[in-house]
């Protein structure tokens, strides 16, 4: 049979015989720790230690007037709820309107700069009040080149062949001034001097007082060159991709 | 002039609505039950005072923590031990009453100082409350405070425990510690007898 160690021994004596049946049963059946427990149960009774000096009924009073002083109050829980509650809802608010006031600015400004680069990367539209005309140029310098040819060999003779002449010119005349105007603010001087050359023949293709004769025609195909005119329409035609409508600029910038 | 009547959880929950002179019914409820544990423990009457208006300051500023469900008394006396345990932790012991911490394994005996001055000159001096005073002074700050809660104020392991923030096995073994120490140191009383 093992015997109690002493740290059983003490709490066998601490808990009053509460440790258990086996503690209760040892004790009471083995002599030696019968013995241990008399021996430790005397030491501890009879341990004598001064008791606490009595306080007089003013104690309590004494110490909380030592104490009073150098304690704060508490807030009370409005004004708790005030610091904790409102004013973090506050800061929270406030924070929020400031996220959404920031992004507004933001997405105006990335706005505004997207606008302004797509401006500047496209041509500029045309301006709403302007008239813009577009004429193929291409177009106009082959029907042109078609009427100095016939011109060149009108046969003066056959009032059948005179009168589409005239009729042509009238035509070809006002789109070759929107032309020469639109030639005139661009920066090529050889279209601008050919258009300029062709509307003056045009011009008095359309508007001869006595009407297209032969001399009138032989006078035109001396005085305006006609010949050399028809070269230099040939030579812009050249210029121009077979099939592309080059345009031109017409008033207030147009592509015509 | 501090008021009275109202029981303790009323009285917190009107010092933490912004009512400081309430506390004083708790400071008058609970001081003389503070300043005995603390005399047992710091085993100087001054001490002891100094313990009760800690435990009281610092109970107050902790009152914010302190949960409902829970005795006031309870938790201010674990908050007066703590403060016991910093006083006599702090205080330099004795020379004369210095304890080996040592202990044989095997033997399990606690090594203490010789008592250079003798048995018979004490016991003839009637100076046996004396002797044990001095007994209670070599013991280390954790030993003694668990022995007083054990002895003196009838705590279990786990009260010991939760008042020195440690764990009841722990507590036990300080308990454990204390007393084979002082029975050593108080043998020579039972050789006089």
């Amino acid at each position: 049979m093992s015997h109690l160690r002493e740290e059983e021994l003490i709490e066998y004596f601490y808990s009053r015989g509460e440790v258990g049946a086996r503690g209760n049963r040892h004790v009471e059946s083995c002599a030696e720790c019968a013995e241990a427990y008399t021996a430790l149960q005397a030491d501890l009774e009879e341990m004598e230690f001064a008791e606490p000096p009595a306080r007089d009924a003013g104690y309590g009073e004494r110490i909380w007037e030592s104490l009073a002083q150098s304690l704060p109050a508490y807030a009370a829980p409005r004004r708790r709820w005030l610091r904790s509650g409102f004013w973090m809802g506050l800061s929270y608010a406030a924070a929020c309107g400031l996220l959404v006031s920031s992004a507004f600015i933001a997405g105006t400004l990335w706005e505004k700069n997207q606008t302004s680069s797509a401006t500047a990367a496209r041509p500029a539209p045309p301006a709403p009040k302007e008239r813009v005309v577009l004429v193929v140029l291409g177009d106009h310098l082959d029907r042109s080149e078609r009427l100095l040819v016939e011109l060149k060999h009108a046969d003066v003779d056959s009032a059948d062949m005179v009168s589409p002449l005239r009729e042509e010119a009238k035509s070809l005349l006002a789109a070759n001034r929107v032309c020469l105007k639109s030639a005139t603010q661009g920066d090529d001087p050889e279209l601008k001097t050919a258009l300029g050359d062709l509307n003056r023949l045009l011009d008095e293709l359309a508007n001869q007082p006595e009407g297209l004769n032969s001399a009138a025609i032989a006078r035109l195909q001396s005085e305006m060159n006609s010949d050399g005119l028809l070269f230099e329409v040939r030579v812009l035609r050249s210029r121009i991709p077979e099939g592309q409508a080059a345009g031109m600029t017409g008033e207030g910038g147009g592509k015509i | 002039m501090v008021r009275m009547g109202r029981n303790d959880h009323a009285v917190i929950e009107a010092v933490l609505a912004g009512d400081k002179e309430a506390y004083g019914a708790l400071v008058v409820r609970h001081s003389e039950s503070l300043f005995r544990v603390a005399f047992r423990i710091t085993r100087n009457e001054a001490d002891a005072d100094d313990v009760v208006q800690e435990a009281l300051l610092r109970g107050y500023q902790k009152l914010g923590s302190f949960r409902a469900e829970s005795n006031f008394g309870t938790w201010i006396y674990r908050i007066a031990v703590r403060c016991a345990l910093d006083k006599i932790g702090g205080r330099k012991v004795d020379e004369s009453s210095r304890v080996s911490d040592e202990t044989s394994p095997e033997l399990q005996e606690v090594q203490v100082a010789d008592w250079a001055a003798g048995p018979d000159r004490l016991l003839l001096s009637g100076e046996i409350g004396a002797m044990q005073e001095t007994a209670m002074h070599g013991l280390t700050a954790t030993e003694r405070t668990a022995f007083v809660l054990r002895h003196m104020e009838d705590c279990t392991t786990e009260e010991i425990g939760a008042a020195l923030g440690i764990g009841p096995n722990a507590a036990k073994q300080a308990v454990f510690r204390a007393v084979k120490k002082l029975r050593v140191r108080l043998a020579v009383l039972r050789v006089r007898t």
